[in-house]
């Protein structure tokens, strides 16, 4: 693995930029192809998409990936010109969607320092076959014949044409005084050589009254060929002396040798160019004549200017680099607390310090916020991305399904939709797979045939909430259940479980009720890292079902993983912090409020409901000297409409704390239930994080 | 030290051309993403060399040339192009290109190119 390779910025630009390309080309291929043909500004803009990836990957010699995607260049520029009929647009979409995950991967192989190594030859042969096809038809119309592929896309029809120009103020031959014959050659490899020769003759416009050239048709294909072995000759009738001809043509680029002589026999020219005058006029390309298009341009282009003009005020950063902004943030907002709340203040009375560190914490908390929101990214491409997924999905299982989507615009810390994505893609294919029914079937059971599944994006207080809800036939209660018994995935006795917990327990590793895995989904092994990668951004994620009617799964994620506001408190010689989010009130009890059942789990009556209390002396073993719960004081937390009674000595305070991770040589060494990570506080002191979803699964499973 | 502005709707080429000319005697005074922008940036900037991308949105490079051309007849103006554009690249010799590049190009071809399109 070469790395210097894989830091080259001009690559992972080159990555980026393409990547992009294709996501937004695939947004296009999957919008139009529902309609029966595609709209002339999506194949404008996917021609211009398959141009620039060319280019690019050529520059980066990457040449597989630029044949393929000048393949489809070609492709998309005779739907564009010569807009053919019953072109199949679902074949199409198949063969580009094809090709552009063929790009993919090798990118994919570019960015991990493999070589691009792939094959396309099949499938540039299958473009090739589908270009003949569709240029098949227009050809009876308009008698082109198809060259091999590697014909010129946007060259002019092969049209017969002549460069032999003449100027318009065309002066008999006999009175020019000088002829010239001039054998240019051109730099190898420089490229296009007979649009070179065609510039010569351009260049010297009007200095030469009549021209002749060998190769006499610059458009042909083999012009190139032959200038570039033969060199470019050129006859001119001119009245400029040899020195002036030679300057104008020493001038022409990439030029490697130039032979200028004059020629004494007209005749030679006379000969050659016999019957074949034309005026430059005609013979000049063919120009598009910019009609309505150009106006209608002129009329954006001010609009345009102006959005354009903001699309380069922004720069692309590395994730790297705001990583570790975040991470100096975090320190700052520690460094800020050791300065304000440092031991050796305390007692003192000291009002300027207060109010400089009042303006200190402000500024924090504003640079905190800013640096947040900078790494915020809406959910809007990782939604998008799953419109691919539901199409291949749909056509191959023969499903009709359609994606819909609620709160694209909601944003999420860059690291967490990293984790989501693979996650969505996956209870996507569930729902198309074991969820949505065949159309057929629907159709049996009165729902539309079209499956309908939406994902659902929405802030929740310090969260993100994300649904994917579809309206197929639900979970099977007995199917799971029947399931979890012969797995041994069911601890509880089975009478006393809930419905809501029958469901949930699909998301146990291990779990799959599918006896036919497919090609898709239903390994296994799917849920089992759904579960694990949410986890890992510490969100929680619930199933629930209605049967015959859908089933519904909530992603509950945090907006961010750096920072949290968090409440501060004490037990014996430890430090915990509770998230401030999870907190519903804190109080002192009185001990007419405590109940004790029969298993000697204690309870604490608050407005006439009973719930659990957690002391969280008990379970992490700490010395204290506060056991009485009138001496303490209680915090009640809720997650996931649990709420608990934590038992601690007492409140130190509410104060922002940059959540680190357990160092790894704890987690490795004991599983420490209920914990989230820890922190530092201003006093220099560790607090530990409380994972409160965990400590309620604590509660329920003592 | 002469003045170039890049036209060009792919970043990575912009960048590309900004590498390749990094240790030569010329100043990269813009870049502007499509045709629009460029002609724009031409009239402000007023570059003594543009490089113009044929294929991009908004304004083609074939429609900046033209409007830069008819802003400064003297401009000088070199096409990015690819195989496969031999037609527009013929326009826009006749359209006061002063010449062309086919991608891709190595460093010293663009280096020699945009030289001699300067004079130096």
């Amino acid at each position: 693995m070469s790395n210097q390779y894989v830091n080259e910025p001009m690559l992972d630009l080159f990555i980026f930029e393409s990547m992009q390309l294709i996501e937004q080309m695939e947004l296009l291929i999957i919008a139009n192809e529902k309609s029966s043909s595609y709209a002339s500004e999506a194949i404008n803009e996917i021609f211009r998409i398959m141009h620039t990836i060319k280019g690019s990957s050529a520059m980066m010699l990457f040449n597989t990936i630029s044949t393929l995607a000048h393949s489809m260049e070609d492709l998309f520029f005779v739907l564009r010109e010569d807009k053919p009929q019953n072109v199949d647009y679902s074949e199409l979409s198949d063969l580009v969607l094809e090709g552009l995950d063929f790009i993919k991967l090798e990118i994919a192989k570019i960015r991990n320092g493999d070589e691009a190594d792939g094959d396309a030859s099949e499938l540039i042969k299958s473009l090739r076959v589908f270009h003949a096809t569709i240029k098949g038809q227009k050809s009876s119309a308009h008698d082109q014949n198809l060259s091999d592929g590697t014909d010129s896309s946007e060259s002019c029809p092969p049209e017969k044409q002549q460069y032999y120009i003449s100027k318009v103020r065309r002066t008999e031959i006999t009175s020019l005084r000088n002829t010239f014959q001039a054998t240019l050659r051109f730099d190898q490899d420089c490229g296009m050589e007979n649009l070179r020769a065609f510039g010569v003759v351009n260049d010297l416009g009007d200095l030469a009254e009549e021209y002749y050239h060998i190769p006499e048709d610059l458009d042909h294909e083999d012009s190139v060929r032959v200038i570039s072995e033969q060199g470019f000759t050129l006859f001119l009738k001119t009245d400029r002396s040899l020195e002036e001809i030679h300057r104008v043509l020493i001038q022409t680029f990439s030029l490697k040798d130039l032979q200028l002589i004059q020629v004494e026999n007209s005749d030679l020219f006379n000969d050659l160019h016999k019957e074949r005058i034309i005026s430059l006029e005609d013979s000049a390309v063919k120009i598009p004549t910019p009609s309505g298009r150009e106006q209608v341009a002129n009329e954006q282009q001010e609009k345009e200017i102006q959005s354009s003009a903001t699309q380069q005020s922004i720069i692309s950063v590395s994730v790297a680099k705001l990583d570790q902004l975040m991470d100096l943030v975090g320190e700052m907002v520690i460094a800020e607390a050791m300065v304000t709340q440092n031991p050796d203040l305390k007692g003192l009375e000291l009002n300027n310090f207060q109010k400089a560190a009042r303006q200190l914490r402000k500024i924090t908390s504003e640079l905190q916020d800013t640096v947040m929101s900078v790494r915020m990214v809406p959910l809007a491409g990782t939604f998008q991305k799953m419109n691919r997924t539901l199409r291949d999905m749909c056509k191959k299982l023969n499903k009709e399904v359609q994606l819909q989507l609620i709160g694209q615009e909601t944003e999420v810390d860059k690291n967490i939709i990293e984790h989501i994505s693979d996650p969505l893609m996956h209870l996507i294919r569930n729902s198309i797979d074991h969820g949505i029914e065949m159309p057929s079937e629907r159709e049996t059971k009165g729902k539309p045939r079209l499956g309908t599944i939406t994902l659902e994006a929405k802030n929740a207080g310090g969260d993100v909430l994300i649904i994917i809800r579809d309206d197929g036939e639900g979970f099977n209660k007995d199917r799971i259940l029947a399931k979890a018994r012969e797995k041994g995935l069911i601890q509880v006795p089975e009478n006393g479980i809930t419905d809501k917990e029958i469901y949930n327990l699909v998301l146990l590793p291990g779990f799959s009720t599918n006896e036919n895995v497919t090609e898709f989904s239903g390994r296994g092994v799917g849920m089992d890292v759904v579960v694990k990668n949410i986890e890992a951004v510490g969100g929680v994620i619930t199933a629930d079902s209605v049967p015959g009617k859908g089933t519904t799964i909530t992603l509950k994620i945090p907006l961010t993983l750096a920072i949290i506001d968090g409440m501060n408190i004490k037990v014996g010689d430890s430090r915990y912090t509770i998230p401030t989010t999870a907190i519903k009130e804190s109080f002192r009890p009185k001990i007419a409020d405590v109940i004790v059942d029969p298993d000697n789990n204690e309870m604490m009556m608050v407005r006439g409901q009973c719930f659990s209390i957690l002391r969280l002396h008990d379970i992490y073993h700490v010395k204290t000297d506060v056991t009485e719960f009138t001496d303490g004081i209680i915090i009640m937390v809720e997650q996931d409409d649990k709420t608990l009674c934590i038992f601690a000595d007492e409140l130190i305070g509410q104060q922002q704390v940059v959540v680190k991770a357990l160092p790894t040589y704890i987690r490795n060494t004991k599983k420490v239930r209920g914990l989230a990570g820890c922190t530092l506080l201003g006093d220099g002191s560790i607090s530990l994080i409380l994972d409160i979803a965990g400590l309620i699964g604590f509660r329920q499973s003592a | 030290m002469k003045k170039l502005l890049i036209v060009d709707d792919a970043a990575f080429m912009r960048l590309t051309i900004r590498n390749m000319l990094l240790k030569y005697e010329i100043e990269i005074i813009g870049e502007a993403a499509n045709g629009a922008i460029g002609v724009e940036m031409y009239k402000e900037l007023r570059p003594d060399v543009v490089t113009m991308d044929i294929t991009m949105p908004e304004m083609t490079g074939i429609e900046a040339l033209k409007a830069i051309k008819a802003f400064d007849p003297q401009a000088k103006v070199i096409m990015v192009s690819a195989m496969g554009q031999e037609g527009m690249v013929k326009e826009a010799i006749i359209s006061g290109a002063k010449t062309f590049i086919v991608k891709p190009f190595k460093e010293e071809f663009l280096y020699q190119t945009i030289s001699k399109v300067l004079g130096i």
